[in-house]
């Protein structure tokens, strides 16, 4: 039997299960946005399209995910750098602690963000007390709770990439060139960032995806006033019964996805220079 | 060997198979309410048959949705409707008729809460009334109208709740008829709510978010339900509750047999405690709830808050539930144009 041949068989029973239990029933579901009373129709993505708020929707979903996927980048490299640059017993007690807020169920981690952030949370308090703010203010159910959230949740995926490219660096490539009389600063930018672009790049679109498909946290941090498009779509799914709607909606977050997916692609598809 | 082996495992199918007829799936709405229910209806049903109860946490919006999602193969087989969903349900087919004589307690059940049995509405077993929830240590005057709800002092420390929670949609629709408007007509009672937001008042979504506002985030007021202004005030807290003197929107909490299942008979009788008279009175003990049985004997203190006997229920306010229903979309979306940050 021939290599190939081999290969596809091996394959086929994973691509079957995918096939089955994933493609059919999210292309049936996907299908329903195309559906109209009188036969296929794109009037949902235009009610979607055409609708100010539904933009605005569409726009703080985008807005908040670039917002975490940057904030999460400029923390999650130096820690990175760190981790990889110490021992390996201190590398390994900061990769649990960084991990460990995931080891948490997502809602009682949200419930423990709700009483640090709300009204009479330790925050808000604080900050009453230092007589920086009025009476009712809080961070709760706000889009700063909600970035909050995310990046302590989705700062794991960023540090992660990361270490895993900085580890196979070669320690002797930076060492040769502060030899050659780059400052750290500058040897940072000359040979770490860009031998470390793979993995900034993986990290960046973990978070991205992760965070503009987040569901959970921005709807309980975020509260029923502030809506992002994932939220959007559970109450048309459930409260309004509006399936074709939903599913419009699903589609266009898919696709905004999927566009950040094609540059990542075409980058990767450089061969890579040593 | 393969003889044994054969016959342990159809023994262990059979086995199986026979747990399974033991089994029902019902909803219930989490928090406080769940509890209550599975003290006072659930677990003496356990006992006295010998059958499990799954409890799936799903307010009626949700659960309704669920029920339409799964009219091939529905999950339910008792499903817990507060909204009126049971009306819809009963016409779109999802739920079987009643006949009276299956359940022993219906003969007693007020008017009111068995309107269409043989239709398919399955029986009220808990009426709870809509009205103020107040902090009495900073509110001193008890207010008296739903209209007093407009008083900007107060808007900074207003709880309204998000209308996918049947109590928040009441809570709504009361709202709006007092600003002026009707069913047919919600902008008044959205222009009311945008002018409470603009004063500082939130939104939160389910009861339980309630009971954290006025126990740590410093709420003065609320529309709210006089079952969780009873919990509040079995914790400890200094909250009181009044009806509004324009009205008071009655809601009828009610279990219903959903159709295509195969245990009819133990969620009947689910449904016979659910309305008997020991049940009605533990759930008026625990959470208020007033019992739809005319042979519950109430006592003392809970006699005296609870509204009880056909002529208290029926001064209660109905919005009609079809009309809720049918508009209910339209009704979220511009709600959460309003709400929208």
């Amino acid at each position: 039997m021939t290599d190939r041949r081999e290969n596809l068989i091996l394959v086929a029973p994973g691509l079957l299960l995918l096939a089955v239990a994933f493609f059919w029933p999210i292309g049936q579901m996907l299908m329903l946005a195309f559906e109209g009373p009188d036969g296929p129709t794109l009037d949902h993505f235009r009610r979607f399209l055409g609708d100010e708020f539904y933009l605005t929707v569409l726009w703080r979903t985008v807005r908040l995910s670039l917002l975490i996927t940057l904030i999460c980048l400029l923390i999650g490299f130096p820690l990175a750098y760190i981790m990889a640059r110490v021992g390996p017993r201190a590398r390994l007690w900061l990769i649990i602690m960084l991990i460990l807020p995931l080891m948490t169920s997502v809602v009682v981690r949200t419930f423990g963000w709700m009483v640090v952030l709300s009204r009479s949370g330790l925050i808000p308090s604080t900050l009453r007390d230092m007589g920086l703010v009025g009476r009712s203010y809080a961070i709760m159910h706000s889009e700063l709770a909600i970035v909050i959230g995310m990046v302590q949740v989705l700062l794991p995926f960023m540090a992660l990439s990361i270490l895993g490219v900085l580890l196979r660096l070669d320690i002797r490539l930076e060492e040769a060139a502060r030899t050659m009389g780059c400052s750290f600063l500058s040897s940072m930018r000359s040979v770490v960032l860009p031998l470390s672009a793979p993995g900034i790049l993986a990290g960046s679109l973990l978070v991205f995806t992760l965070s503009a498909s987040s569901f959970v946290t921005p709807n309980l941090l975020g509260g029923p006033r502030v809506q992002v498009l994932a939220a959007s779509i559970y109450r048309q799914v459930t409260q309004t019964l509006d399936w074709n709607f939903a599913a419009a909606q699903a589609v266009i977050l898919f696709a905004g996805v999927a566009l950040v997916l094609i540059p990542y692609i075409m980058l990767m598809r450089r061969p890579a220079h040593g | 060997m393969t003889r044994s082996l054969l016959l342990s495992f159809s023994a262990i199918l059979a086995a199986g198979t026979a747990a399974n007829a033991q089994t029902i799936t019902i909803n219930s709405f989490g928090g406080a309410y769940e509890e209550a229910h599975r003290k006072c209806i659930i677990e003496p049903f356990e006992q006295a048959t010998g059958a499990s109860v799954q409890i799936v946490t799903a307010y009626s919006a949700d659960g309704f949705a669920q029920l339409r999602a799964q009219r091939e193969a529905p999950q339910f087989d008792v499903i817990h409707f507060s909204g009126g969903q049971e009306i819809i349900a009963a016409q779109e087919g999802l739920l079987v008729p009643i006949d009276p004589a299956s359940l022993s307690n219906a003969g007693d059940l007020v008017a009111a809460a068995r309107p269409n049995l043989e239709g398919g509405e399955g029986p009220a077993y808990s009426i709870v009334a809509m009205g103020l929830l107040y902090n009495s240590d900073v509110i001193e005057t008890t207010p008296t109208n739903w209209s007093d709800l407009t008083n900007p002092e107060w808007h900074e420390n207003l709880v309204l709740t998000d209308i996918s929670n049947t109590y928040g949609m009441q809570g709504f629709l009361m709202l709006n008829q007092v600003a002026g408007g009707d069913l047919s007509n919600i902008q008044p009672g959205l222009d009311l709510v945008g002018q409470m937001l603009d004063g500082g008042a939130i939104v939160v979504s389910t009861s339980p978010e309630i009971m954290q506002e006025f126990a740590q985030n410093d709420a003065w007021i609320a529309p709210y339900s006089s079952d969780y202004a009873f919990v509040l005030q079995d914790a400890g807290l200094p909250i009181g509750f009044v009806q509004g003197a324009e009205g008071t929107p009655g809601v009828y909490i009610t279990a219903n047999l959903v159709a295509g299942r195969d245990n009819e008979e133990l969620s009947l009788q689910l449904i016979d405690r659910s309305i008997s008279p020991e049940a009605q009175v533990c759930f008026a003990e625990e959470m208020s709830y007033a019992p739809t049985n005319v042979r519950a004997e109430l006592t003392g203190e809970v006699a005296e808050n609870t509204p009880f006997g056909e002529e208290a229920l029926s001064g209660l306010i109905r919005f009609d539930p079809q009309t809720v229903e049918a508009e209910r979309s339209n009704w979220v979306d511009a709600w959460n144009r309003t709400i929208a940050r």
